[in-house]
This record gives structure tokens, sequence and C-alpha cells, in this order.
């Protein structure tokens, strides 16, 4: 451990740390642009600038690591008037694009320009122009004349995701990021140089005028795609969930997420969510008020002694320990509990950096949880199947497919579906089949267990459907035989997941 | 220490108001007899048949500009909808076609009823795209009318073919902004 | 004079660019001196003379060799040939009448920290010297003066020659080895510096032409010999290129130390009838010297930064009364526009910055005010890049208006009456 002095304070780093690292440590202000913890030092925004022991040359912070005893400061005139300046050069071919930026509001150019900035405009030369609106992929699009050069994400597909697709062209103030001819941007963690972007250059095309980030709130929660869980946040407003971005989180993501997590907000929204508790006779759908459903429930499941749980690990820890609460105090009857896998097949793969074939969130919850499962088998002979289903059920085709399976032998089904199963034309349900609105993991509290054996924190966010509930609280109707006000489940203190909130840009 | 003040009996002439009240008709009848004769120079207005015209700086009705093509100068930025207080600005942004203008309002609804003419979208607005104009007439018969779309705000026929905003693009990009 | 010309002595003989006509005049005799030799003699040789790189940064060449870590990673010797400075053509004449000479050099610098192999990065635009070099190469390998065990010493080294693609900042050491590695040409950050982690992260020693030819005469003659040339602090002999408003432009190796003034009657003195203006005394990045600073200014590093310039690559450029100094600071500042790599903001954006503000000064839109902003802009470009290509467009910019304010004051204030003019040349 090096000591040293950093604008009068002391801090202890570890040996081989940069300036700029403690900095970071001390939570001291501090420019920059190209810096950035996941990547290589670039070294080229020249805004970490330092001075060191009081010496008269200046040093970029990124590129100079901490000696002991080490003076540093950045607090003198000679520093602040050389990041005025350096972000005066930064903005002087900086279009006026802000109005329509959808960087605007989370702006690593408008919020350090609002601390070091120089606030007037001494440049009266025309500015250079470069392409807009350049379609870098199927998800990224490029503004060049917004680019800063940070090559942040040149360094990405560089050192992360090693598919090289990007790369600086020209020289001088003509240089444009682009790609290859083509050779798109069309890696799996595309979206990962739209967050590190430090201004609007790279925009995300599923994003890209949808809404104005301030009017978005956020919700710290855990991505559902896959048994990796990493750690996210959800921007959503009274419209609903609008993105995700991932937050660092050293044991699981680091700093990224792939772009199929991306999409997962998109079975959250309402319009193709289940809205109200429906039932089906003679293949068709009738809303049911709850007291009427619960009824109905209670005396479907008085009366079924052969239960079923098609149970697939996407619900929380907390969840599971319901069920399994609910299924001891049912000890009168018959209940199986069969593990439903999307992907038998591919479920063990890994990409080498976050992907995973197990599109699962909780299956180390599911298998700790204590159940014992029995062959699918046992569904074919049940007189009530619970099905609470997975959040997406495009992930999931066989499960529909057994689903289909067991209408047509017209076992009674209880579904718990976050998408709207009434869509599903080409089943044609039990009648007495009752489909309840589910809560997704967005709008609900709870744990999940990933691959590692880490447990993780959701919080609730936004309730989309008003109606929805979450397994456990089902179950709770069901045992107690009369609605009481769900509660939320007293959360675990253990969280062992070391979350630093890094900077969004 | 009271003080006790006499009171004054009332004496004939305070007691007969038929002179006053004379007097009163006789200036609302001669009022009302040079007003016959000479309507022209009267203050006030035959409201509805006659409306007056305001100054060109009166904030009356929001008013969305065109750029020299006919297409609205709005480019979605939202300023206007974030920065009114009455929350009563509802934007649809989209992609345009032409990459030159990038982003555009497809839905613009303003809700009179909530709006209270304070001119904030008027300030916010960084290319003179919604300005608040002379006309101040919201009457109307059921509550839709109230809800003004692109149509009402930039297309109605008291604008005459639509304003044309200050702020344009080409000229722009020529001066090198 | 003779005795001073330590390197160009044999140029004007046609003979000389070949290996016989190279060793008659004593060519490739250092080389076996310099093999019965110690590496670290060598190095301690050189060292010892006080040699300092020709290429423009002048850092001492022996000490720059002593950075080689200890070790026995493989060592890359870079000749830089990509002689980008404008108004510099001394490595061009060099290689193009002596190429062996520059092998040479290479092979005893080489020797001295053990470097198998090596390159000669020259500019793309010099045909003429990749042809003489090549073929020198060629000649130097059938005679086994390279490869495997060079005269019968044991000592194994290559040579290639690599040629560049018109880049003025693979001229910067890093920025070479980057275009050596296939790479962009942007030179790389440091620390590491190249002697540490250099070409394909190899410790790396990356040299000028002329300098590598000057190992020859220090070992020749011992570092003594070479040391009394010169001043005390800067020894030896350099080749300056004088160009300008002189009569007869060229080459000339003087000692370092020569007086300027007279470095210019080597030239041929001034056009008749023409005043000395100004004087670019080290290359275009060099500050201008005025016609009163040049009376006394001496062409050495110690004399020349005492005068807020320096010596640089070398070039001398000579201004006459006949030139506008706005205009040329035109020239200067858009080569720097075009040639920033990009990199780093400050260049990139700066370099932009100022070749638009001295336009348009020249197109007669200039504002006084714009002098200031000129000022500013370069001093804050300077000392914040990677490499020294932002000071180097900030220095003449900086000198150029601080020096000769009233020339471009008066521009400014008659600036549609110049622009007219210019438009009509």
């Amino acid at each position: 451990m090096f000591k040293c002095t950093i604008n009068g304070h002391e801090v202890e780093v570890p040996e081989g740390a940069s300036v700029i690292e403690a900095f970071k440590l001390l939570k001291e202000d501090i420019a920059h642009y190209c810096w950035h913890p996941g990547l290589s030092i670039a070294g080229v925004c020249r805004l970490c600038m330092v001075q060191i022991d009081d010496g008269p040359r200046l040093h970029i912070a990124c590129n100079t690591l901490v000696k002991d005893g080490m003076k540093i400061t950045n607090q003198t005139e000679v520093v602040k008037e050389a990041v005025r300046w350096g972000m005066d050069f930064h903005l002087i071919n900086h279009p006026l694009d802000c109005p329509i930026c959808d960087q605007a509001g989370e702006c690593g150019l408008q919020e350090q320009y609002m601390k070091y900035g120089q606030y007037d405009s001494s440049m009266a030369e025309k500015k250079v122009k470069k392409r807009k609106v350049v379609d870098l992929g199927e998800r990224v699009v490029l503004d060049s004349e917004r680019c800063i050069l940070c090559s942040r994400c040149v360094r990405f597909t560089d050192e992360v995701t090693k598919t090289n697709e990007l790369g600086i062209f020209n020289r001088g103030d003509h240089s444009e990021i682009g790609t290859f001819e083509d050779q798109p941007l069309d890696n799996k963690y595309s979206l990962n140089t739209v967050d590190i972007c430090p201004v609007g250059a790279l925009t995300s095309k599923d994003f890209r005028f949808q809404q104005r980030v301030w009017y978005l709130k956020d919700t710290d929660s855990i991505c559902t795609g896959c048994s990796t869980g990493c750690s996210i946040k959800v921007y959503h407003n009274k419209e609903g969930l609008f993105r995700v971005k991932p937050v660092f989180n050293e044991k699981v993501n680091g700093h990224w997420m792939c772009d199929e997590g991306r999409d997962l907000y998109k079975h959250v929204n309402a319009p193709v969510r289940l809205k109200q508790i429906l039932k089906s006779v003679g293949n068709e759908w009738f809303p049911l008020g709850l007291e009427r459903a619960l009824d109905h429930l209670n005396e479907a499941f008085s009366k079924a002694e052969n239960i079923s749980v098609l149970i697939t690990a996407q619900h929380t820890v907390e969840e599971y320990k319901a069920l399994k609460n609910w299924a001891q105090q049912l000890q009168d009857k018959t209940i199986n509990f069969v593990y439903w896998k999307n992907n038998p097949e591919s479920f063990d793969s890994f990409d080498g950096l976050l992907i995973r074939g197990d599109k699962n969130p909780n299956t180390k919850g599911l298998l700790e949880a204590g159940f014992e499962f029995a062959d699918a088998s046992v569904l074919d002979s049940s007189d009530l199947v619970l099905a609470p289903m997975p959040e997406n059920p495009a992930v999931y085709p066989k499960y529909m497919e057994k689903l289909e399976q067991l209408s047509k032998l017209q076992t009674q089904l209880c579904l718990l579906s976050v998408s709207n199963i009434t869509q599903h034309e080409t089943i044609n349900f039990a009648d007495g089949t009752l489909a309840i609105p589910m809560k997704t993991a967005f709008e609900k509290a709870g744990h999940f267990i990933n691959h590692q054996g880490l447990t993780q924190k959701i919080h609730k966010g936004r309730v989309i459907v008003k109606a929805a509930l979450g397994l456990d609280e089902l179950l709770q109707a069901i045992k107690i035989g009369k609605w009481i006000q769900p509660q939320l489940l007293k959360s675990r203190k253990t969280n062992e997941s070391s979350k630093v909130s890094g900077e969004l840009w | 220490m009271v003080t006790v003040k006499k009171v004054q009996r009332r004496n004939l002439q305070t007691q007969s108001y038929i002179p006053s009240l004379l007097k009163g008709l006789g200036f609302t009848f001669s009022k009302m007899i040079k007003n016959l004769f000479n309507q022209d120079k009267m203050p006030t207005l035959n409201y509805p048949e006659e409306k007056y015209d305001y100054s060109p700086r009166f904030k009356g009705n929001h008013v969305l500009t065109v750029k020299k093509d006919g297409a609205l100068r709005c480019t979605a930025c939202m300023l206007c909808a974030t920065n009114c207080p009455a929350d009563c600005i509802n934007i649809v942004a989209s992609e345009h076609t032409d990459p030159a203008v990038e982003k555009f309002p497809i839905h613009y609804e303003i809700d009179v009823l909530r709006c209270v003419y304070c001119g904030f979208c008027e300030e916010a607005c960084p290319v003179d795209a919604i300005r608040m104009g002379p006309e101040w007439q919201t009457a109307g018969v059921n509550g839709s009318v109230f809800n003004y779309d692109i149509k009402e705000l930039a297309h109605r026929p008291g604008l005459k073919g639509g304003a044309v905003s200050r702020v344009d693009d080409l000229e722009r990009h020529k001066a090198g902004i | 004079m003779s005795e001073s010309q330590l390197l160009t002595e044999h140029y004007h003989k046609d003979t000389y660019k070949s290996l016989k006509g190279y060793q008659a005049d004593g060519g490739y005799e250092v080389l076996k001196k310099a093999f019965k030799m110690e590496p670290q003699a060598i190095i301690d040789e050189v060292k010892a003379s006080g040699l300092r790189g020709r290429g423009g940064a002048g850092f001492p060449t022996g000490v720059k060799w002593g950075f080689l870590p200890r070790n026995d990673e493989t060592r890359y010797l870079l000749c830089n040939a990509d002689e980008g400075e404008p108004g510099t053509f001394k490595d061009r004449m060099m290689m193009e009448r002596a190429p062996h000479q520059l092998i040479e050099g290479m092979i005893i610098s080489a020797f001295a920290i053990n470097s198998p192999k090596s390159y000669i990065y020259i500019r793309g635009e010099y045909d003429q010297c990749i042809e003489t070099v090549t073929a020198a190469i060629k000649e130097a390998y059938d005679a086994g003066l390279l490869g495997e065990n060079i005269l019968g010493s044991g000592f194994k080294h290559d040579m290639d020659v690599y040629y560049g693609a018109g880049a003025y900042i693979c001229g910067d050491e890093t920025g070479m080895i980057s275009s050596l590695e296939g790479l962009k040409g942007q030179p790389k950050l440091k620390p590491p510096f190249p002697a540490v982690q250099g070409y394909l992260k190899k410790p790396t020693i990356v040299n000028n032409v002329e300098t590598l030819a000057a190992v020859i005469p220090i070992i020749d003659k011992g570092a003594e010999a070479y040391k009394a040339i010169g001043t005390e602090k800067s020894s030896g002999t350099k080749l300056f290129s004088v160009s300008g408003c002189v009569e007869k432009a060229g080459n000339f190796e003087v000692p370092l130390g020569y007086p300027l003034m007279d470095l210019i009657e080597l030239a041929g003195g001034l056009r008749p009838g023409r005043k000395l203006k100004a004087v670019i005394p080290g290359g275009s990045s060099a500050p201008v010297l005025t016609a009163e600073e040049c009376l006394t200014a001496k062409m050495d590093y110690e004399d020349l930064s005492a005068k807020g310039s320096m010596l640089g690559s070398g070039a001398v450029m000579v201004i006459d009364d006949s030139q506008n100094m706005v205009d040329l600071l035109g020239v200067i500042m858009h080569f720097y526009h075009h040639e920033s790599c990009g990199q780093c903001t400050p260049c990139r954006e700066g370099t932009g910055w100022l070749s638009k503000m001295v336009h348009s000064i020249l197109e007669g839109k200039g504002r006084i005010a714009d002098l200031d902003l000129i000022l500013k802009v370069a001093n804050q470009m300077k000392g914040k890049t990677i490499c020294a290509l932002s000071d180097a467009a900030a220095l003449p910019a900086l000198s150029f208006v601080t020096k000769f304010r009233d020339e471009f004051e008066d521009y400014i204030k008659r600036g549609h009456q110049y622009a007219a003019e210019a438009l009509h040349v």
C-alpha cells in the first residue's frame, strides 16, 4: 500500500494504482472522458491533468502511477485553467445538438461543462462537419459530429469483445469513428459502446427518441436473462419500462451486459401483458373478479387429489420458499414438482464473457430450495396443474408445447402468466382453466442466486399491471381461502453482491 | 374615557332621494343618446360580432411554427414539456426519414384547459418552434376541442398557411454552427 | 573546413554510393575496429562523446542506449529516416549519397546494443532513398556485412527497409513504431518508453540517420577527438539544411556552435538588395528568431534554447523582407492541422482552430482579438499531449505572433487589401 496526498487529503492506495484511481477512491472530483475502469488507458482526452509534488509540468492522472508519499493536486489555477481549455477544445467542434440528442441529461460533456467549462465561447470559426445518423449495425447509430474521439468504444471492441469492428479513421480534426466496409457492429455486446460513450455519438436504436432521460426513474435490479445475473438499472416512468443498463458489479458482470439482456424489459410493458384474471369456458376467455377467482381456485384445489406444479427457475428464492411451505401444509394431497428446463442441450454453455445457456436467473435458488423433483410424465396423470409460467415465453418454446399437450388431455390448469396467454389461439384450454396475471421480476422484491452461488437482491420498481400477483401472494390466497392484502416479504439481509454504482457514461 | 357623539338627524334634503335619482338617470340617458348618435366613438365592442385585435406580443393561443417547406419546426426535444408548470404538453417523438432532420414530433398535443398561459414553453424552445400568438378565444362545445393537436397548433386557418420560424437549419449550417 | 566534415567529406564522389567506392574511402574499417571492442565500451564511448540525437529532440544518444533493460530480450534498432520536418533534407542527402555510411553506423550501433534486427523507416516520398538504401543493403548482404557472422565476429544482424505512407507523425518514435507494427501511425502513451517496451513490446532504440552515422567518427577517432569539435556542451558536427531566401540553398556540415550569420554566408548569403527579417533555425516547429537575435545566434543546443528557440532537426529557413509573416504562419499552421493524428484533444482541435484563425486573418476577416486568442490557444496546447506535435504547432504560432505582432496587426487592419493582392497573385 502506498500513501499519497490528494488535494490535502491523505489516502492509501494499492501499489500499481494510477493517480486517477486514487482520486476515485477518495471520491475527489476529476475531469475525464477517455479513462474507463474497464478498459485500457488511452490518455487522449487530456482532461485529468494533475500537478505532482508542485512540479511545473502537468501530468495526466490516468497514466501516472502513484508513488509513496506523492503529493497530488488538481486545485491549482494552472490545472484548472488547463481543464477549462481542455473542455473548450472538446467543445469547439461539437454540434449544438442537445435538443435532439438522446444523451442530453446524462451527457458527460454537459455535466463536465457545468463543472469545469469556460462558459463563453471564443470560437468564431466554422465547425468541422461530419457524418450524422450513421447506421453502424443492428442496434447502434453513430453521430460523428458529436463524437469527442475518446476511443472508449474502439477499445471496447478491441479489448472486451475482441471483435474489432470499430476504428478511428482519418486524421486530425477530421478523425471519425467508423466500421470497416461490410462489417457492421453486430456483436452480442454492442450496446455497451452506447453506455460508455460519454457523449451522444453512439445511441441505441431501441431507445432512440423514446424518452428524454430526465423523465425516467431507475431501480436497481438483476437481469433475468440468464444465470449470470448481471447487476442492472431499469429505467421507467409512468408509461412503462424503457431501457436496461448495466451497473458495475465486480463479482458478476464487471461493467458490461449483453444486448439480449437489454431487450428483457419489452415483455414487461403493458401492451403485451395479461391484465386481469381470465377463465376459460368453451374456448373463450371471460374476465373474473378477484373474489370469484379465489373461490374458484380454492374449490379446484380442494377437489384435486393429484396436483402438479410445473416450475421453472425464473422465480425468486422467497417464492420457492412459499411454494415449499404451501406444499407442506397440504399434506393430505399428492403434490409433484416438475422442474422444467428450457434448452437442456445448450444449458451449460458459456460464451466466455457473460452469456450463459441457462436462461434462468435463479437456477441455483430453485435447486437449493429443497424440492424433490418428479419426472415430467406425472403431469399427464394430474388433476390440476399449477403453472407459474416463465416471464418471457419466447425463450421457453417447449413449455408452451407442454401446456398445449396438457390442455389436449383436458387437464385443469392454473396459469400464472406475464404475457397475454389468450393470444395463443392454437391452444384450446380445458374449461375452468384460470389465467392469472403474474408479476415480473421488475415488479417484485426478492432474491436470485446466480450460477456462482451469489445471492443478489432485486428491488420493486414500477408496477405495470396492478392486478398482477407474485407466486407467493397467490399461494397465500389459496391457503387462506380469502383474500388478504399481499405484503412484501421480508427481504433477506445477506446481500453479498458488492455493488459500486459507477458513473453511467 | 368614552366620547359620546350626537348623531345628526336626517333633514329634508337628505331624506328626499328624488333629485339624486333624476340626476343619475339624466347622466345615463344623456350617455345613451350620445352613444346612439356616435356609435363609432363608443369604447366597448359588440362581441362576438366584433372582436378586438390584441398586440402581436399578447400571450394567447399557442402556435407551432413551420419551416420554409411547411414542415413543423419542432424537433421534439421536449424542453417545453419539461418546462411546463401545468404539465399540459404531450409530445411523441419519432425518427425522420431525412437524416438532416433526424427527430420530429409525430404527436404534439396541448391541453389548453390545463394551460396557464405562462409562456414558459416559448422561452424554453431552442428553435423558435412554439410561440404564443395574439389569438385568445378558446371557446368550444365539448372536451376534445380543448386538446390542440398539430393541425390546430400549426395549420389552423387563422395562421394563413403557418408562421415561419426564425431559426433556419440550412442557414445555421452555412454559418458553421 | 575539411576537419569539420566528419560525415560529408566524400559526398561529392559519385562512387561513394556503391560498396566498392565506400570501401575505397575507408568504409567499413571502423566496423572492424568496433567488433574488436566490447559492446559496453562502444556505449561508453558514445556516452563520453556527448553525441545528442540529431533528429530534433536532441536527447543524448549514449544515455538513451543506457536505458535498455539488462536482460536477454530481443532488442530492435530502428533508424528514423522519416524526415518530415518542413525544411529538413539532410537525411535524404545522406541516404542518397552514402547509404553504406548509414548501414555501417547501424551495424556498429546494433552491435553495441546487441540487436539482431534493425529497420530503416524511410519516408514514403523518398523514392530515390528507398532505392539506394535497398540496393546498398543487398550489396552489404552479398559482401557478408549483414546476416550471419558478420566479418567473422560471430555477430548476427539483419536489416530491412520499411517505408511510410506520408504521415509526419510517423517521425515521432512511438508513432513510427505503431506504423511499423502495422497499426495506424499514432504515437503511444509514455511510459513505457520504447527503450523498455517498443516495437512488438520489445526494447527498441530509435535513432535518426545522422545520429547513427555519427557513431562512425566517434568510434574511429575516439570520444575525446569528437568532443573537441563543437562547443563544450554540444559536441561534434551537424548537417544544416539551409533553405529559403538565400542564394545557394543546401546542406552544410559545420561544427556545432557555428554562428548563424556565417552559416547564411556559407549558403551564399541573402539575395541582393534584401534585408534579413527572420530565421527559423530548426525546422518549422522551432520558434522563429528575429533578425536582431540572428546576429548573435550560434548554432548549438544551448545558445538557441537560451534565445527561446531550438536546434531541432537543423533546418535553417531564412526569411527576408520580401516575405509576409502572416502568410508563412498560415502555411505552417495548415501543415500541422493536416498532420495532427487526431488522438489528443488539445492537438486535434487546437491545430485546426489555430489554422482557421490564421487563415481568417489571411482572408481579411481577422480581428485584433484573434491575436490574443491565438496566443491563449497555443499556450494551452503546449505540453498537454502525448507527443510533441502539439508543441510543434504551438511554438511557431506563439513566436510569430509575439515577435511580429505589428505585422499581424497591420495585416488585420489592411486585411482586405492584402487578401485582394494575394488573390491577384
